[in-house]
């Protein structure tokens, strides 16, 4: 009997703790607009410590349900980004790229404080300090519909950061392999190709799905999204098997898709409520992927690269502002609300994991302190900007 | 607070205010970037006048004051490439049109100036819905009575403006089988409409506004919504009933058409305007609204029905010589095309429509053809 009771919470586990964790964010945003993914990560933290039995991360099914949930938002910012803005105004990629050399340079930097770390864990904690979340941004600005500059280019710069993270992770691996083995085609296959291979078949699934689409849909276009969605689908299954990056591959899916002009509408954002569901279960996810003895071990560097990373984010877009079109005071808006860091992260690490980066563990366990305190509290930061910045729907008629 | 005095200005001058749509370069709905905008132009000297409008996604243009089609269409078309400049700069995208084709009013942010909250308050979802977008052409008036005069002469032509200028068949995701289907927006507020009759500018101020006045309903010229009144602040009369065209070619167009029937007007060969040319003023308007050109509308001298288009043909061709006059004949090619095969801008629309298959790509298409 006992066994059967403790099978049956094992199995349960995790849908519980899912439909917990939508129930208290939703309560919380209600009542004193706490952003939902922060919840999210808060329950994905405590169910990870309390060990429930079934919370366990080593169903191997887990991580690939994540990337599948995170490929969807990287396809969805990718079809954001408007890639004829950067000829028109240089200066939001000069922002994006410099924005993301000078957090690299300033966390490797800061990471040399503590003597136990490697050189290559410095390098892949700073090319993945870089990034920002998609996923967490984009929950918070759909969260609050808002629009505008700081909206507009926080999306740009997340999707600029990260992409230049991805590269930089798989230089920094493509190294180590050099270093480890000596072996140079092995360095090259598990760099160069898994990018070039990755950005081209985001690039092929772009090109040739809206062309599969065109004047075949009923009115209105909805089954643009499912046919969407499914070949993102498809495409992070295949990527996850040929060991590419399905998060690289669906970022270009994105952005290509977008080029060849296919509308979505307007209720498909997000992807509705798969989507929505989805997107719970990837915030609870990789908060329970952190150990608790890393996060307080690492929290000294944690704090201090949280800080680091967000001068850095910050400087360079008060910096550029004004040049760029914005006020001052926007730019250091944008800044602040590029803060959050979560699931990008963690399931790149992740992924570098899969595919042979032997400090994969030891770069996670050092940036735990950081990715947790970022996933709690960044989304907090880029509600809070967004609403400072005034591109938040307000409400009039209350 | 009486009337103020109607400032005279020089007969027969011009100028042209267009509200115009920002929408985002992703999905095409409206984006509320007003203020991102504003603050960018606000660098530069602009030319012309620059303003916020009752929402965020809405901005507001107006020329200088103009005598004939060449320069107006230049400041037109100068106005229209700094603000395309700009809105490149922040990845927005501008757009005619009278409505936007399936924006969700209730969505839309309500600009933060006191007289908008104001509004905002008072009107409810009819301030939102009010997220339409239109073309206002002000004519130069020697005096005030000849504001009333030309005021009520062109009640027989608002459906020619309306027709022509028709840009709005689409709202909130469907064809609403109106041509300006943003007019019917307009129509919701309580003083919309027609100006009361009356030919002295002396019975209109101190009768009745001063009435109006009194009961608390209006405290300004502003809080009317009709479709033609006078604006003695600038010694104009104000045709407000044209949704905002695709392009500005069309606008300028329009505000020179406006400008030689004044001036056929002014010769004074038509009988004069009285209050029972009213009796067909509604039902001309809807005509109009609904089946622009094809409408038909009903002439209230003779009561004789005739269509739009055979209407405006007629008109087009008495005001030629003016049109000749004021160095102004450019404007008939544009018009001349709205009557032919080609049709207004609400046709042209919903071509785009049949060959995008959606809202969305009805939007791009706007936004190309204001590039034009």
């Amino acid at each position: 009997m006992t066994q059967e009771i403790s099978f049956l919470l094992q199995a349960i586990a995790w849908p519980l703790v899912l439909l917990v964790a939508w129930l208290l964010a939703d309560a919380l945003y209600v009542r004193w607009q706490v952003p939902r993914v922060t919840s999210y990560v808060a329950v994905g933290m405590l169910a990870g410590a309390v060990h429930l039995p079934g919370m366990t991360t080593d169903i191997t099914a887990l991580p690939f349900v994540a990337t599948v949930a995170l490929s969807l938002v990287l396809f969805e910012l990718g079809y954001r980004i408007n890639l004829r803005w950067f000829q028109a105004n240089p200066w939001v990629l000069v922002a994006g790229v410099v924005e993301s050399a000078l957090t690299f340079a300033l966390v490797y930097w800061a990471t040399g404080w503590f003597d136990d770390l490697r050189l290559h864990v410095r390098l892949a904690i700073a090319s993945l300090a870089m990034a920002s979340s998609p996923a967490g941004i984009l929950r918070v600005v759909h969260e609050l519909r808002s629009a505008g500059q700081v909206t507009e280019r926080v999306m740009h710069l997340t999707a600029i950061n990260c992409l230049l993270s991805v590269l930089a992770l798989k230089l920094v691996m493509g190294s180590r392999t050099l270093r480890v083995s000596g072996d140079w085609m092995q360095a090259v296959f598990g760099s160069i190709h898994v990018l070039a291979t990755s950005i081209g078949v985001g690039v092929f699934l772009g090109v040739v799905v809206p062309r599969l689409l065109k004047g075949r849909l009923s009115a209105g276009g909805d089954g643009a999204t499912v046919v969407f969605a499914l070949s993102v689908l498809l495409l992070s299954t295949a990527a996850y098997g040929l060991k590419l990056s399905p998060l690289l591959a669906a970022l270009t899916f994105g952005i290509v898709a977008r080029e060849r002009r296919v509308h979505l509408t307007h209720t498909q954002r997000n992807f509705g409520s798969a989507g929505d569901l989805l997107g719970v279960f990837l915030f609870v996810y990789i908060a329970s992927v952190l150990e608790w003895v890393d996060v307080v071990n690492g929290m000294a560097l944690g704090l201090l690269l949280v800080l680091v990373r967000g001068v850095a984010k910050v400087a360079v877009n008060v910096g550029t502002a004004r040049i760029s079109g914005i006020t001052y005071r926007k730019g250091l808006m944008t800044g602040l609300a590029l803060s959050p860091m979560s699931a990008f992260v963690v399931l790149l690490v992740g992924q570098s994991g899969l595919v042979g980066f032997d400090l994969a563990e030891q770069t996670l366990a050092a940036m735990a302190g950081m990715v947790l305190v970022l996933e709690l509290v960044g989304p907090v930061v880029t509600q809070r900007a967004l609403m400072a910045a005034r591109e938040t729907h307000v409400s009039q008629e209350t | 607070m009486p009337l103020e005095t109607f400032k005279t200005s020089d007969s027969l001058t011009m100028g042209v205010e267009l509200e115009l749509q920002l929408v985002n370069a992703y999905d095409f709905d409206l984006c509320s970037s007003a203020d991102d905008l504003l603050e960018l132009l606000s660098r530069k000297p602009f030319p012309g006048v620059v303003t916020p409008e009752m929402t965020q996604s809405m901005i507001e243009v107006a020329t200088g004051i103009h005598t004939c089609h060449g320069p107006m269409l230049a400041q037109l078309l100068d106005i229209r490439n700094t603000l395309i400049d700009a809105c490149d700069r922040l990845n927005i995208d501008l757009a005619g049109g009278g409505t936007h084709p399936f924006q969700r009013w209730f969505e839309q942010r309500i600009f933060a100036k006191p007289r908008f909250k104001e509004l905002s308050g008072l009107y409810g979802y009819l301030a939102k819905q009010f997220t339409v977008f239109g073309q206002h052409v002000h004519i130069g008036c020697a005096s005030a009575d000849e504001a009333l005069f030309l005021l009520h002469s062109l009640n027989r032509y608002v459906p020619h403006f309306i027709a022509l200028s028709a840009s709005s068949p689409y709202l909130q995701g469907v064809d609403t089988l109106f041509d300006s289907s943003r007019l019917n927006s307009v129509f919701a507020f309580p003083l919309s409409g027609r100006a009361p009759f009356t030919l002295s500018w002396d019975e209109f101020a101190h009768v009745y506004f001063t009435k109006m006045e009194s009961t608390g309903v209006v405290k300004s010229m502003k809080d009317f919504y009709w479709d033609i009144r006078p604006k003695p602040e600038y010694g104009t009369i104000e045709l407000r009933v044209c949704d905002t065209p695709l392009t500005v070619q069309r606008a300028a167009a329009l505000a020179c058409y406006l400008q030689a029937l004044c001036r056929h007007l002014l010769e004074r060969t038509e009988p004069l305007p009285e209050e029972d040319d009213y009796l067909v003023y509604n039902y001309n308007r809807f005509q109009a609204c609904r089946f622009g050109m094809d409408g038909m509308m009903v002439n209230p001298k003779t009561r004789e029905q005739i269509s739009i288009r055979e209407d405006v043909l007629a008109t087009l061709r008495v005001v030629q010589p003016h049109m000749q006059a004021l160095d102004s004949l450019a404007a008939m090619d544009e018009l001349e095309k709205v009557t032919g095969a080609q049709g207004n801008h609400a046709t042209w629309l919903r071509e785009r429509f049949a060959e995008h298959g959606s809202v969305q790509g009805v939007v791009r298409s706007a936004v190309d053809a204001l590039r034009e």
